[in-house]
């Protein structure tokens, strides 16, 4: 039997194509969407997403966004557009192994809400936070400018297909002025659900809002887990933020989807005057996992800190792609993101940074480092400066290196053990990132995370050397 | 405890000890001088075990072992330790979690019990204390964006921390104010002990009228020319290396 791989070689371009069109229009034919409680002005958006679906440009490497990411092999794969939960399934949260947090809590199993694993009471006043799609059936109204965005060719078919096939989400909405005392947990839990043989795993789709009105803040973590390594299915997100003049978010979203999974997201940013948002991605799971972080300012003094760790083992692919638009004056940004490779596998990160002719004093920094165990393991780094204004302070720095032997060596020689010393510098490396969480608890799980990463990684070098 | 033979090293094809001998007894203090580029920092690597380094010939005997063979971290678990002329700086790693970890892996290694918290807060409280070593140096990174000396004086803190049997401070000296000098000259006399022995490895005079050394040797061209006591410091001092450097080669 050919493996998929080997398939995708095997083909013309024609098609390849003629898969991927296939692959898209397949999932929408197998959808059922449950619209019985849709707004009316969103039937006609479901329906114009359905119709593009067939007409928008397909993913290819000639797109910006497209370049290095192979997507080939998603397309050998036939996903079930999972509309409902029917398995009875018996979870406990506590067991998960997440971090312990006094939250609100929001649980998604499959993409659905599940109210008896959420944690929603003593929400203070003039705070919404539920289901999309129990938001769509009694706020409707709120929700509708959320629904308005032009995107980047390629990922246009997959918000399109968001759109047209999304049964739930996150709706996050915070009343002027209203500080959230407790963090705002999301947790997705997703497994292999299919409804016939045909398909290898269920496509799951969700789509979040969060509204910040003036002065308003919140912190909000999401976690994308899965039962266990082996579940096999594509989560595509889609979260559209809107912070209003003087708002704050610091918002956190750490990958660990299963080793099987595909995971993309699409989080769109727009920010109002002296509005911040400050986030912390981290990404260690997924076969193919691509982020996609869009900031748009659209008054000035608004700021934003994006940060951002990945780690990449055998036949990964974690790909992050962000683009951040000053179009108005006075307005900073930064990107700080870091990536451990200790497998055979790629990293593909892309940095946009955009400043307009009338943005002036505009200051954006991006640095991207890279630290490569192992030999085979691949890095595109390309940082994009489109620069149209004179009077501004723009940086960026993309580093791709190997552990120092100068400094093995001292820690070496201080006693410690050559395999602890590659993971204390690892860990190093990755300090600031994790530093960058304001809760202990996550910094302490993202650590444990990377440690524990890090021991099987030497611990398999030993069993390979040892023979 | 020290026993070097007719030690033969390459670097990159290029011969740089030519046939060194060095007999370092238990309790004393040797002074390794000589010109720059002779070999002694060279020569402090390859008893550390630094990788990178061809051994063409001749053997190193600590405490009767064969020293090459072991790993640097096994060097530093049976009591070698090297302060190094240029100490590296290690970022995002904590001084304080660095020097924990090191000391409590050679504790592991020799079996004894590990320190707990307090207890080793309290040793290094005190060792830094001795050292003048302004604790905030401690909750940083390992030497990063430490000055000359004051990376200086957190080698001296790790030796004091590590006790090592045998230890070799590669021109500690270097880059010390004058007080700094009498301070870290302080701390290493404080570690001299009968079981004890240290290699000093420096340009300078001033740093042996504090240290006072047991033997002083001359390194040039990679080989040991000339070894005295304490007196000839001194004569280097006035008169320089010409006078050996043509004497050997008569
Ligand atoms: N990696 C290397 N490749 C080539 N030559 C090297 C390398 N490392 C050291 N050397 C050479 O070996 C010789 C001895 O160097 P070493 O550092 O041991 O001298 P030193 O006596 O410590 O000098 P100083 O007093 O200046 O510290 C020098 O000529 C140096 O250039
Ligand atoms: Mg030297």
């Amino acid at each position: 039997m050919k493996s998929p791989v080997q398939n995708a070689q095997l083909q013309t371009p024609q098609q390849r194509q003629q898969l991927q069109r296939e692959w898209f229009q397949q999932l929408v034919v197998g959808a059922e969407v449950d619209a019985e409680y849709d707004p009316d002005w969103l039937l006609p958006l479901r329906e114009k997403a359905l119709q593009s679906i067939s007409t928008l440009p397909l993913l290819n490497r000639k797109q910006e966004a497209w370049r290095y990411n192979r997507v080939d092999n998603i397309f050998q794969n036939s996903f079930d557009p999972l509309f409902d939960n029917d398995l009875e399934q018996k979870i406990c949260i506590e067991d998960i192994g997440l971090p312990a947090i006094d939250s609100y809590r929001l649980v998604f199993i499959n993409g659905r809400i599940d109210l008896s694993l959420s944690e929603l009471s003593e929400l203070p006043a003039g705070v919404i936070l539920t289901g999309t799609a129990e938001a769509l059936r009694t706020i409707p109204d709120q929700l509708m400018s959320s629904f308005d965005h032009l995107h980047q060719p390629g990922e246009q078919l997959f918000t399109a297909l968001n759109t047209a096939l999304f049964n739930d989400g996150v709706y996050l909405h915070v009343n002027q002025s209203v500080t959230l005392d407790r963090p705002v947990e999301i947790i997705y839990l997703n497994n292999n659900l299919t409804r016939s043989e045909q398909h290898v795993g269920s496509m799951i789709q969700t789509r979040n809002i969060i509204d910040l009105e003036s002065g308003a803040s919140a912190t909000v973590i999401e976690h994308f887990i899965s039962n266990n390594k082996h579940e096999k299915y594509f989560h595509n997100n889609f979260t559209d933020i809107n912070l209003a003049d003087d708002s704050r978010l610091r918002h956190y979203r750490i990958q660990d989807e299963s080793r099987l999974a595909y995971h993309l997201s699409n989080v769109q940013i727009t920010q109002h005057r002296r509005s911040r948002y400050f986030s912390t991605c981290l990404a260690f799971g997924g076969l193919w996992s691509k982020s996609a972080v869009r900031v748009e300012f659209q008054a000035q003094q608004a700021e934003c800190d994006l940060l951002g760790l990945y780690t990449v083992g055998d036949q990964q692919l974690t790909d992050f792609h962000l683009d951040v638009q000053h179009r108005v004056p006075s307005c900073r940004s930064s990107e700080q993101f870091k990536g451990i490779l200790y497998g055979r596998g790629r990293a593909v990160f892309d940095g946009r940074i955009l400043v307009d002719r009338q943005a002036q004093h505009s200051d954006a920094a991006l640095t991207n480092d890279n630290l490569l165990l192992v030999r085979d393991a691949e890095v595109n780094t390309k940082p994009q400066l489109e620069i149209y204004a004179d009077d501004v302070k723009c940086s960026h720095g993309t580093t791709v290196g190997r552990l120092d032997p100068e400094q093995l060596f001292y820690m070496r020689s201080r006693g410690i053990a050559e395999h602890s010393a590659r993971k204390m510098l690892c860990q190093g490396f990755a300090t600031d990132i994790i530093e960058s969480f304001e809760l202990q608890q996550l910094r302490d799980y993202a650590s444990e995370k990377i440690a524990h990463t890090l021991n099987s990684v030497e611990s398999e070098m030993e069993h390979k050397n040892g023979h | 405890m020290l026993r070097i033979n007719n030690l033969h090293v390459k670097i990159e094809g290029k011969q740089i000890l030519n046939g060194l001998d060095l007999t370092v007894n238990a309790g004393e203090v040797h002074a390794i001088m000589g010109p720059n580029g002779s070999g002694k920092s060279t020569l402090s690597h390859v008893l550390a075990g630094r990788e990178g380094y061809e051994v063409t010939d001749g053997q190193v005997l600590f405490n009767a072992e064969n020293l090459l063979q072991l790993s640097p971290e096994q060097r530093a678990h049976k009591g070698v330790f090297l302060a190094m002329q240029y100490p590296v700086e290690l970022p995002g790693v904590n001084n304080m979690t660095f020097i924990r970890e090191s000391i409590n892996a050679i504790r592991r290694a020799r079996g004894q019990d590990e320190f707990n918290t307090l207890e080793f807060l309290q040793l290094i409280r005190e060792k830094a204390a001795q050292l003048q070593l302004d604790e905030k140096l401690l909750k940083r990174n390992v030497n990063a964006g430490f000055s000359g000396g004051e990376k200086k004086r957190n080698e001296v803190l790790q030796m004091a921390m590590l006790e090592p049997q045998l230890a070799i401070l590669d021109e500690t000296d270097s880059g010390l104010d004058i007080d700094a000098l009498r301070v870290i000259a302080q701390g290493v006399n404080s570690l001299r002990s009968a079981e004890r022995s240290i290699i000093l490895v420096t340009h300078y005079q001033r740093l042996l009228e504090y240290i006072q050394p047991d033997f002083v040797h001359v390194l040039v061209n990679g080989r040991i020319v000339r070894s005295g006591d304490k007196q000839l410091a001194l004569t280097l001092e006035q008169k320089g290396y010409n006078w050996i450097i043509e004497e050997d080669a008569a």
